[in-house]
């Protein structure tokens, strides 16, 4: 991780000059949205003050649908403005900070890991009716090929209320930051580590639960206590399962896990590490309507970046002093 | 309800807790027995290694050949296959000091250390030598289910019937625990 000092040098050399080219553009829309919200007040106004004092109804009615044109025209071009404006931004800054980052690393705004590559991992093994990615970075770091994005999964219900009715209702299956990377050991088998949910509600009742799991591997016990107290673990293999999760591995799981959230779940499958931690903000996203010349901004961008890319470090992946190189 | 089928019905549940409460039983010495047998695997993977790792260093290690000689040895008993599990372990705990030995030794020569083959081989040992303490890992946790098991209340009754009694865990042997000191280790 880059130091505070470090971050901030970046930010005065080579963010800033871009920050003030792109806060022209950024005023302009900004000014453009204003100077039409107040044109459709205006005639907005003027149709009610035709309809009201001079009782004048054809004008006003004239004013009222001008307004409500006006209103709908504005609404699109301010919204593939801002769409543009974001993209802009995205490329230039976000994609500065995540070479600053791992200067091997590429940033691809409206990409996002692939649902398939989400279903491998079976973290989440309910199919999701909506699949939402974005903001993919992709690439290596040091010895270690990674890749991460932000998704949103959901699935839908459908009831029919006494009238025959039917109401869709989504509920999100996970919503944050989706990480994948290379593990560096050999494995075969499937190796899940779920939030203990069942196990802290229920206590020994829910490790009874939990073994009845059987969508899941067979549940696996290990040593670590704390670990244990957090995680659920399921694996095809009870040694695979061990020589994965080491007892170092463990501890930096547990680590990661108070530095990010509670809900972070991981799988080790098909040779790689998935990792979801869930995050409801949506992240990279500049202002629009407040300036974006602001370290603090930068600043979280970062924190969110090396979150994801700091796993490399935080799992140990790349020591390969196993025979996978 | 007369009291003869009563009394059918309360035999009926106590045979059946006996049969359920017996077959976790006997699941969880299986489980201890599995463990133990994919320990095993593990170390014939580290015994089929020796031979390679012997060949890589010794055209180098020209000081340490008793050490080599011993290795090899060792190797050839653990081969041999009529050993009690408590001998095996001992014979383990000798062959991964001795091993750890020879990796140390590896430090005072620079052009062994920059062989790929060597570096392949040591990266294998590294391994071999984590899948090792993984299943060492998953025995101590099926003995102490089994352990739990056998000492707890109920079925501590049907274990003590059937003459079910602890198992021991894998203890990290004390030469482990210490540091290697590689002079004494080729001195003697």
């Amino acid at each position: 991780m880059k130091s505070e000092q470090e971050l901030e040098g970046f930010y005065n050399s080579k963010l800033l000059p871009d920050l003030e080219a792109l806060e022209v553009e950024r005023k302009a829309i900004a000014k453009r949205f204003w100077m039409l919200l107040l044109l459709f007040f205006v005639l907005a106004g003027a149709g009610a003050a035709f309809a009201g004092l001079w009782e004048m109804f054809e004008v006003a009615i004239g004013c009222g649908i001008a307004a409500v044109v006006m209103l709908v025209v504005m609404l699109i071009m301010h919204h593939s403005k801002k769409g543009k404006f974001v993209h802009k931004f995205k490329n230039v800054i976000v994609n500065d900070i995540v070479k600053f980052v791992g200067p091997e690393l590429n940033y691809h705004p409206k990409d996002g890991i692939n649902i398939g590559a989400y279903m491998q991992s079976t973290i989440y093994p309910r199919r999701p009716d909506r699949y939402v990615t974005e903001d993919l970075v992709t690439g290596m770091y040091g010895d270690t090929h990674l890749a991460f994005s932000e998704v949103h999964s959901q699935y839908k219900t459908t009831t029919v209320n006494h009238k025959g009715q039917t109401r869709t209702t989504w509920h999100t299956i996970f919503d944050g930051v989706f990480f994948i990377a290379d593990f560096n050991k050999h494995f075969k088998g499937r190796t899940v580590v779920l939030p203990d949910t069942m196990e802290k509600m229920f206590g020994r009742l829910g490790k009874f639960f939990q073994k009845m799991n059987f969508s899941r591997p067979p549940l696996v016990k290990l040593e670590d206590p704390e670990f244990e107290k957090h995680f659920a673990v399921y694996g095809d293999d009870q040694v695979e399962t061990r020589y994965i999760l080491s007892t170092s591995l463990m501890q930096r799981i547990v680590d990661f896990r108070s530095k990010t959230s509670s809900g972070v779940a991981l799988s080790f499958v098909g040779s790689h590490v998935y990792v979801a931690i869930p995050i409801t903000k949506n992240l990279f996203e500049p202002n629009l309507f407040k300036t974006n010349i602001n370290f603090n901004l930068i600043k979280e961008y970062y924190y969110y970046l090396w979150l994801a890319i700091g796993i490399v470090e935080d799992l140990n992946l790349n020591t390969r002093i196993w025979t996978k190189e | 309800m007369s009291p003869l089928v009563i009394t059918g019905i309360i035999i009926g549940v106590v045979i059946l807790l006996f049969i359920l409460i017996y077959n976790g039983l006997i699941g969880k010495k299986n489980q201890v027995e599995n463990a133990f047998a994919s320990i095993d695997t593990m170390l014939k993977k580290r015994y089929d290694l020796i031979p390679n790792l012997v060949s890589a260093v010794k055209t180098y290690m020209t000081h340490e050949k008793e050490v080599l000689t011993q290795i090899t040895a060792y190797r050839s008993q653990a081969m041999s296959g009529n050993l009690s599990s408590e001998e095996k372990v001992e014979l383990d705990n000798k062959i991964t000091k001795t091993m750890g030995g020879i990796m140390v030794a590896v430090e005072n020569y620079p052009d062994l250390k920059s062989n790929t083959n060597f570096i392949q081989l040591q990266r294998t040992l590294n391994e071999v030598e984590e899948q090792i303490s993984a299943s060492r890992r998953f025995y101590n946790t099926a003995v102490t289910e089994y352990n739990n098991a056998v000492e707890m209340f109920p079925s501590s009754i049907i274990a003590g019937m059937k003459g079910m009694t602890r198992k021991k865990v894998f203890e990290i042997p004390e030469v482990e625990r210490e540091n290697v000191k590689v002079g004494d280790l080729f001195n003697s």
